[in-house]
């Protein structure tokens, strides 16, 4: 979620404030020209990155929800805009890819929604994915709060890299039981809170593991 | 070394890899016909609206510090749990936004003022005319 900070910069923006505007631009281009740096190693054209993705936000800005953070908001359009970019001057892997890469990475970006996505409407999809960030989000603020920083090691390597129990419990230096524990507890709460909510659990894979 | 997961592909559709391992989910792309496989499917899960709980996490940055802790970190002055713990989010994790963030913030005081300032105005400049567009939806 937005700041409140943000909110306001944004409401303002919105009533054409440029010195608003100006700020934002302060606030924010700095980080974003460092997430576009570390992939197109080049100042100039990260700075030309950065510039279209602020023209993209102000574009966008009509249909930005307020409850999203600004910050990955931002992070996204410039992730979009690096994409463009990279495919603009060839950079991309597709082109340079064996064929056989070059089909899957082309799909990539040239991909469209199947028709079967369109069974499960947008507000659904966005529903299921506010459910499961609202419990996950408790969960690792409490573990957060109560100092076990290892409860959450274990769990960002499990979901966020997808590793598997044996090799997070070698590089904690924890037993895979331990690692096993973590994971079963998680995965039980996430399901009951899916379930609380009315919504399948079958729509998150690592759930059914 | 660890092989490529279905969450790291979930992270590389998103542009939310390090760099490192963008590159090494690329090469590991160029080389693996199983990985293209595995590509494919997940952009189908993707399509078929199946989500990820690694790409949720991400996306929401559920776990990222905030940037004053990151300040903090930078200076070493947090408990060392939280010190270690970050260390783990940007090294181990690698995530790509916290990390966007540390640089920006270590280059704060090494830029010269002047140039961040002559960058500012011209992202300013180029995008100011835009400002109608967020006020009222038409270009």
């Amino acid at each position: 979620m937005s700041s409140e900070a943000d909110r306001l910069l944004i409401q303002q923006i919105r009533q054409g404030d440029s010195r608003a505007w100006e700020t934002l631009i302060a606030r924010y281009e700095g980080r974003l020209l460092a997430f576009v740096e570390r992939r197109l190693r080049d100042r100039s054209t990260s700075e030309d990155v950065v510039q279209e993705t602020f023209i993209g936000f102000l574009n966008s800005l009509p249909h930005f929800d307020d409850k999203r953070e600004l910050q990955t908001y931002l992070f996204t359009i410039a992730s979009h805009k690096i994409t463009d970019h990279l495919r603009r001057s060839g950079r991309h892997p597709l082109h340079t890819a064996s064929e056989g890469a070059g089909d899957v990475l082309q799909q990539q970006f040239d991909h469209h929604p199947a028709a079967s996505s369109m069974a499960r409407s947008h507000e659904r999809r966005q529903l299921e994915e506010e459910a499961i960030t609202k419990c996950l989000g408790v969960m690792i603020r409490q573990w957060q709060e109560r100092g076990d920083y290892l409860r959450l090691k274990v769990l960002e390597l499990l979901l966020v890299k997808g590793w598997a129990n044996r090799d997070v419990a070698a590089f904690l230096k924890i037993s895979e039981q331990q690692v096993a524990n973590f994971r079963f507890a998680a995965v039980k709460k996430l399901c009951e809170h899916i379930r609380a909510a009315g919504l399948p659990p079958e729509v998150f894979p690592e759930l059914q593991a | 070394m660890l092989k490529i997961t279905r969450e790291q592909l979930h992270g590389y559709l998103e542009d939310a890899l390090s760099e490192a391992e963008t590159s090494r989910v690329e090469q590991a792309l160029r080389e693996s016909e199983a990985l293209r496989r595995l590509l494919r499917s997940t952009m189908q899960e993707r399509d078929h609206g199946d989500h990820s709980i690694g790409a949720v996490w991400c996306r929401h940055r559920l776990s990222c510090p905030s940037r004053e802790q990151l300040g903090s970190y930078l200076l070493k002055v947090l408990e060392p749990a939280q010190q270690d713990y970050i260390e783990f989010h940007l090294r181990s994790v690698a995530c790509s936004f916290c990390l966007a963030n540390l640089a920006d913030l270590s280059a704060l005081h090494k830029e010269p003022a002047p140039r961040a300032q002559e960058r500012r105005r011209r992202f300013f400049e180029s995008s100011a005319g835009y400002l109608h567009v967020g006020r009222s939806g038409k270009k």
